[in-house]
């Protein structure tokens, strides 16, 4: 059956708001630009199809974050080479006492130095690289919030789980990434690979 | 690395992991609370490693944003709007 005419102009004005976003969350997802606006045209298709489940208009934007989500988990993921999950237990209540207490001071300090100037110049895409290696619900989170600027609650509806879990896997991605931009930075060189992490 | 991080702490001073997890509320965009942003700012005015931190954290974060500032490829873009055009 057709769809109203407001209904039509909804749908499309929110799809173009949102093409940047969802092809920059689907090429973080699946590493693979040509799998990313794959993912992005049929999550477009699915959303379209399911447009009357969207009870507040508002929420558009989550709600096309986690139909796109709930496609990569569906059809995606076995194609990419990437970590999916982590035996992380994300709910435990020391978690930041646990993770402030992971990350090696020696990072903070070389952060702190001048050499660092230098590894900004090519530090973009090793972040980038850094993010696609994180485990997917640390990545997903990381990208929806640090990215793309989404509120803990519409991250939360995204990927179904409570704000409180939103909260927590961005403290636990940011550890995880720090260290891995540490030791990228110690396999490169770039920082002293006579200091002992310690933490590990 | 011991729990010595939670000590840095002034008489009239939030400790170290609640302006963590403040300043991380405040990045996040969730802290609108002036008097919960001048808490987690005095702290950090004095503890050099929370600010260490929050210097990282800002580093990161800005630097991610312009690294991932790249937009949907035309092809992509011509693709959703014929896509539309025949819903």
């Amino acid at each position: 059956m057709a769809k109203p005419d407001d209904t039509r102009a909804f749908f499309s004005q929110g799809v173009e708001e949102n093409m940047d976003a969802l092809y920059r969350t689907a090429l973080r997802l699946t590493g693979s630009g040509a799998d990313a606006e794959d993912l992005v045209a049929e999550s477009v298709s699915k959303a379209w199809a399911a447009i009357d489940s969207l009870d507040d208009r508002s929420r558009f934007r989550p709600w096309v974050f986690r139909i796109l989500h709930n496609m990569f988990i569906s059809n995606y993921r076995k194609l990419a080479a990437r970590p999916l999950a982590s035996a992380y237990h994300e709910d435990s209540d020391e978690v930041l006492a646990t993770l402030l207490n992971e990350q090696p001071d020696e990072f903070l300090v070389w952060w702190a130095n001048p050499e660092r100037q230098f590894f900004n110049e090519v530090l973009g895409e090793t972040i980038m690289a850094a993010i696609g290696e994180l485990p997917l619900e640390f990545r997903m989170t990381i990208v929806l919030i640090n990215i793309e600027g989404l509120k803990y609650d519409e991250a939360a509806e995204v990927l179904g789980v409570p704000a409180g879990t939103v909260r927590s896997r961005m403290k636990r991605g940011r550890t995880l990434l720090q260290k891995a931009l540490w030791q990228q930075a110690r396999d490169a060189g770039l920082a002293g690979n006579d200091s002992r992490d310690g933490k590990e | 690395m011991t729990s010595t991080k939670d000590t840095h702490q002034h008489d009239d001073d939030i400790g170290c992991l609640e302006a963590i997890e403040a300043f991380y509320a405040y990045l996040d965009g969730e802290l609108d609370d002036p008097q919960s942003i001048a808490d987690f700012e005095h702290h950090m005015s004095h503890c050099r490693s929370c600010f260490s931190r929050a210097e990282v954290e800002n580093m990161l974060t800005r630097r991610m944003r312009e690294s991932a500032a790249n937009g949907a490829p035309k092809s992509l873009q011509d693709r959703l709007r014929k896509l539309m055009d025949e819903f």
